[in-house]
């Protein structure tokens, strides 16, 4: 049972490899990490399975779905979220209307009932509403609804752009460094975040190229390096790996070469 | 005395009437712009509604609310057949082609005068009842008000700030750039009727540059992020030239042009920017 499936995918710009025939699965219900020094293609990985991106060879699937070849909004609807690396709000929209944005495949009135103002369509604002004030509570960020987005700080835009992402009742929730930038306090808060997500039916693939916070979030980790898979399976063992501990620290005599 | 105050009111009752005109097209240069497409447009839409109106009063009994009707619909009609092809188009080459679309409709008007009265143009005996325009032009800006808080505003503001974020949440952004089309040429064809109406006389020259300037100056002059910012625009813009001839006649055009640049200059996101009305609420 996989929720998500990648199968030899490549993916090359010019004549740089950012990734190479990789292949792994993501099981629902689970929190797993990509992880990965700078430069190991993490990112690509992410806009290739949101749609941003499509392989030059291999296949995705989503929930049993071919979506190699889907465009972004098709992916989105088949039950996919993602945040960004840098974040990435809508410019001039206040915290909770970026969260109704994300609700916009549930919006669950017509066009032409919105024009007409018509009853149903105001209640079904309503509710799209209520729905995304009870997501900024979620994430701690209730009493910043009406405040202009980016004036919010960073870690709180990062809050925002989650319960963006969750607006939507994806199965897939892809996590872009969710903690970059933040203390160790705020990172824990966005891993109990995660946990509790997770534990309400959610699977999670989240890019973390801190190794401690993925021994704390993951249970199933893939690293990178250079476009490939390089180890994968529990966060302890991946990370105890020697090829881990080379694309991480460099080789063990080089660093006693530099001692010498 | 009295002579001067009537010369004034027929002034400026003119110029309303012309000013609630250029809002409906300045709206339906809004309706595009608010999905991120900059297109002239309205023009050729207007003109589909303009001419039809005309002809509908020449040659038929038809009511005025069903001639406003059928100007929208026709207006629509062309603006998804014109979408259907220029959506393919970056958004820089769309704003070329529809100019060129502008250039293109006067040679067809010109060219077909057994529909549009050619070189000549068309006298239209009806004139348009101002309350009809009024009331009508109240009706559209609700439209876009309710319009603006809807899914399809806020799903419209995304994709015209950030196409690539907007796909990842499951909007097509050619659908919600179709659907503004399709508005636009509406609002676009009744602003034509109101045109042809409103000068009881339509030509090749009634829909050409000059309306397209209005417009879009219009909009950018109100604000292009707030659903009343066209009207306002096109209010100002309609009574800047009049309001200038009866101060000083003698630099009228040169006030008019020290005016716009003084907006760019200090307001280039419009007179109306609910952004900047909301970084000042934060502030406090």
């Amino acid at each position: 049972m996989t929720l998500l499936a990648l199968a030899d995918v490549t993916k090359s710009f010019g004549g740089v490899t950012a990734v190479g025939g990789l292949s792994f699965t993501v099981r629902p219900r689970h929190v797993v990490g990509l992880m990965g020094p700078n430069g190991a293609g993490k990112t690509t990985i992410i806009n290739l399975i949101s749609g941003l991106l499509h392989p030059d060879a291999g296949t995705i699937r989503l929930g049993g779905q071919p979506v190699t070849r889907a465009r972004p909004h098709e992916i989105a609807g088949g039950g996919l979220a993602r945040t960004y690396q840098n974040v990435r709000l809508i410019s001039g929209m206040t915290a909770l209307e970026q969260v109704i944005v994300g609700s916009y495949l549930r919006r669950g009135t017509s066009l032409l009932a919105s024009i007409l103002h018509l009853p149903a369509a105001r209640a079904a604002a309503r509710a799209t509403r209520a729905d995304a004030m009870d997501l900024l509570a979620r994430v701690g960020m209730a009493d910043r609804a009406d405040t202009l987005a980016e004036t919010l700080s960073y870690g709180e835009q990062r809050r925002i752009e989650i319960a963006r992402a969750l607006a939507s009742q994806p199965k897939l929730l892809l996590l872009d460094e969710p903690t970059a930038g933040m203390n160790a306090a705020e990172s824990a808060e966005i891993g109990r975040l995660v946990h509790a997500l997770r534990d309400d039916g959610l699977t999670v693939l989240m890019v973390e190229h801190n190794m401690r916070l993925v021994a704390d979030f993951c249970e199933h980790v893939v690293v990178m390096n250079f476009g490939r898979k390089i180890a994968e399976g529990p966060p302890a063992a991946c990370i105890a790996d020697p090829a881990v501990q080379e694309a991480y620290f460099g080789k063990q005599r080089d660093a006693q070469r530099h001692r010498a | 005395m009295m002579d001067i105050v009537e010369d004034l009111w027929a002034a400026y009752a003119s110029t309303l009437g012309f000013a609630m005109v250029n809002a409906f097209f300045a709206l339906a240069t809004y309706a595009t712009l608010s999905a991120g497409i900059l297109s002239f447009g309205a023009v050729t839409f207007g003109a589909a509604g303009g001419f039809l109106g005309a002809q509908m009063v020449l040659h038929s009994t038809v009511p005025l609310p069903l001639i406003f009707l059928a100007a929208g619909l026709a207006g629509a009609v062309v603006s998804l057949l014109v979408a259907m092809i220029f959506l393919r188009l970056e958004s820089h080459w769309m704003a070329l082609a529809s100019l060129a679309l502008v250039l293109i409709t006067r040679v067809v008007v010109l060219n077909t005068p057994d529909l549009t009265g050619g070189v000549n143009g068309l006298s239209i005996p009806q004139p348009l009842p101002l309350e009809w325009l009024a009331g009508l032009l109240v009706v559209t800006v609700g439209a876009f008000y309710a319009l603006d808080r809807s899914w399809y505003g806020i799903a419209a503001r995304a994709v015209r700030e950030d196409t690539s974020v907007a796909t990842c949440m499951g909007i097509d952004p050619r659908r919600i750039q179709l659907i503004a089309m399709g508005i636009s040429g509406f609002v676009g064809g009744l602003g034509g009727v109101m045109m042809a109406l409103m000068l009881q006389f339509v030509s090749p020259d009634t829909f050409f540059i000059h309306v397209a300037f209005t417009m879009i100056a219009g909009v950018v002059l109100g604000g292009s992020h707030h659903w009343f910012g066209p009207v306002l625009g096109a209010a100002v813009f309609t009574a800047l030239p009049t309001v200038m001839q009866a101060f000083i006649p003698e630099m009228q055009d040169i006030g008019n042009g020290a005016a716009l640049l003084l907006i760019m200059i200090f307001l280039p996101r419009g007179l109306l920017d609910p952004r900047a009305m909301r970084l000042r609420r934060a502030r406090k």
